[in-house]
């Protein structure tokens, strides 16, 4: 029984081709959509989080504990030397760099601004971030000298000057809190996607900014990047007991960006949002579709009635009607699906400069395309697409033979 | 009326159907006692609005009377279920259209097999019955054509078919040879008269087809809702 209601529903969505195709195209359109959203949305989380870690947050970072609350320049790392040490061993670890962390101000002959002053040692820096390749006027830290600083282009902007012109920092030194003035000259102006960066950071060498802090060989930072950001949010890693130790803490780039951590939860409640207003239009065209084809074949329902189908046989043929409509939709929808994605993973979507949560794009978003998404949609189709016949199957079960015949008995 | 008798296959009593049109009633039937038993060729006769599709409707259980009983084949249709009445028009009633009425997208053999397939009858069995039945109605070698591949004659024919092979009690006949030329639709009754004469089945026909008249046994004439003539030949 179930076979000849098989074929009766297949055959049937291909009595009208061009409507069948119409409505699974469209449904196949929603199927689209879906999978180019789950892979825009991985390719965005990816995008973010690299932008994120990659520009300068690298993907954990050693502070002293309380340091990022109080910002004081005297709270330096415990057990430097040691730590330093222990990092060179870790293999989860693949670059690690120390840092300098200072609020200042930054004078020109113009004009004056509030920074934060970072020492960086450049060798080990340009594996964490990516001011050295934002430098677009002048040059990183090449040569030795010291007072190089290399500041963003909007910083410049405000400061009104140039590459080569002098401007004096000044900081408060550690402890006593005494002012300490340097005289730097401009080396460098990088330009980055994210405006805060480029208005209120300026780059020293680690040692100057020792020096001006009168700190020694201690650092308030050790920015670290792992063989695999997956590391970062693996709680299970020894690592984080390691290295919370001695009056220091070591925090993942979820917890020191941890609204980030939340939009990107947030992005899946999006996805979902998404999908179900998705489906909701594809349900009323599913619906509609049926019904057109339902109300065209009334009197072949009150045929199939009248010589001793069921009800529930009529619903059923409307069920596997929608269900013959959903297959047809899949297999439309995940080759378009796959191609669209397929493609553009390839190309790459321009994000960059644009703000999104947050964070600014410093690169392409790439899509990326998953099996699951060919798997997990795919279902969720075919069963929103039976949810969607459940209405005109009901109806069709309701049918009374003599009205559905009418001009005929 | 308490029993009907094992010769009655169609009971009915005081049956009255009044449609509402426009919020106006309209009295379809007005009170039909009729009793039709088994084995009779009939022809139901009168003028269009007459009654007769409707008193087809509801003798077949595809409508239910405002007033009155109907017994069929010695059962009260009025106290099935929706599903009893689908079970018992599968099993004991079988339909001929004006129209034809084949589902386009079955093929001929899956059209005649329907009925046996909501029945349970196994594939070989049907199978067998199909193609028995196709020679019956003399259309042997078409059972894998759609019934778009058919002349309206062979449409016809495989709609006998299909009302005949589950072997029900009642054929009820809508017009079945007013969309055919004379010849076809002559030797389609002549092959229901067969059929009727070999099989016992009982044939009731609505018809305006004086030839259908000439071959009917009984011959019962509706007029405003109301039995006008009922006359065995």
């Amino acid at each position: 029984m179930w076979l000849i209601l098989v074929k009766l529903a297949w055959r049937n969505i291909f009595r009208n081709k061009r409507r069948t195709f119409i409505a699974a195209t469209a449904i196949g359109i929603g199927l689209t959509a879906l999978i180019f959203i789950d892979a825009f949305m991985i390719g965005m989380e990816d995008t973010m989080i690299r932008t994120a870690t990659a520009s300068f947050l690298g993907d954990a970072q050693i502070h002293r504990e309380g340091f990022r609350d109080e910002q004081e320049a005297s709270m330096t790392i415990q057990a430097l030397d040691d730590v330093t040490a222990s990092l060179a061993e870790e293999a989860s670890v693949q670059h690690f760099t120390h840092r300098v962390l200072v609020s200042g101000m930054i004078t020109s002959p113009a004009n004056v601004s509030a920074i934060n002053l970072v020492g960086v040692h450049p060798p080990t820096e340009k594996f964490l971030s990516l001011i050295d390749d934002a430098v677009t006027e002048g040059a990183y830290f090449e040569g030795e000298n010291s007072r190089d600083i290399v500041i963003g282009a909007k910083l410049a902007e405000i400061l009104e000057i140039e590459l080569g012109d002098r401007v004096v920092v000044t900081v408060a030194q550690a402890g006593t809190g005494e002012l300490s003035q340097e005289m730097f000259r401009i080396s460098g102006i990088y330009h980055f996607a994210d405006e805060a960066m480029n208005s209120g950071m300026a780059f020293v060498r680690i040692q100057k900014a020792q020096e001006m802090l009168a700190i020694g060989n201690n650092v308030h930072e050790i920015a670290i990047k792992f063989t695999s950001i997956a590391y970062s949010q693996d709680t299970t890693l020894p690592f984080w007991d390691t290295y919370s130790q001695l009056g220091n803490e070591v925090l993942s780039w979820t917890e020191l960006m941890s609204q980030l951590t939340v939009v990107l939860e947030m992005t899946k409640y999006t996805k979902y949002i998404m999908g179900v207003i998705l489906f909701g239009v594809v349900i009323f065209g599913i619906i509609n579709t049926l019904f057109m084809s339902l109300y065209e074949r009334m009197f072949e329902f009150g045929v199939l009635r009248a010589v001793g189908t069921r009800p529930f046989g009529m619903a059923r043929v409307i069920l596997f009607e929608a269900g013959a409509l959903a297959i047809v939709s899949i297999g439309l929808g995940a080759i378009l699906g796959f191609v669209l994605t397929a493609v553009l993973a390839h190309v790459g979507i321009d994000y960059t400069g644009i703000e999104m949560m947050g964070v600014t794009m410093q690169e392409f978003i790439y899509p990326v395309l998953e099996i699951q998404q060919f798997i997990i949609y795919p279902i969720w189709v075919f069963i929103f697409t039976i949810i969607a016949g459940l209405y005109p199957a009901r109806y069709v079960a309701k049918v009374v033979p003599v009205d559905a015949m009418r001009r005929s008995f | 009326m308490e029993q009907t008798q094992q010769t009655d296959v169609i009971v009915t009593e005081g049956v009255t159907k009044v449609y509402t049109a426009d919020g106006i009633p309209v009295n379809a039937l007005n009170g039909i006692d009729l009793t039709i038993q088994s084995g009779e060729f009939t022809a139901l006769v009168g003028p269009s609005g007459s009654g007769k599709t409707t008193f087809l409707n509801i003798i077949s259980g595809l409508d239910s009377p405002t007033e009155g009983k109907v017994w069929l084949a010695g059962k009260v249709l009025s106290e099935m279920s929706g599903n009893e009445l689908s079970d018992f028009r599968r099993d004991n009633i079988g339909f001929i259209f004006q129209a034809y009425n084949l589902i386009p997208v079955l093929t001929v053999e899956e059209n005649i097999e329907y009925i046996m397939l909501l029945a349970g009858v196994p594939k070989a069995e049907r199978h067998e019955r199909v193609l028995a039945m196709l020679e019956v109605v003399g259309l042997k070698g078409v059972a894998d054509r759609t019934p778009t591949q058919l002349s309206g004659g062979q449409q016809q024919r495989v709609a006998i078919a299909r009302a005949m092979v589950s072997e029900p009690a009642i054929i009820l006949a809508d017009e079945p040879t007013a969309n055919l030329d004379s010849k076809t639709g002559a030797d389609l009754l002549e092959m229901m008269r067969h059929l009727n004469a070999e099989t016992g089945m009982t044939f009731i026909f609505s018809t305006h087809d004086p030839m259908v008249m000439e071959n009917a046994q009984r011959l019962i004439t509706l007029r405003d809702g109301r039995i006008d003539s009922d006359e065995a030949k």
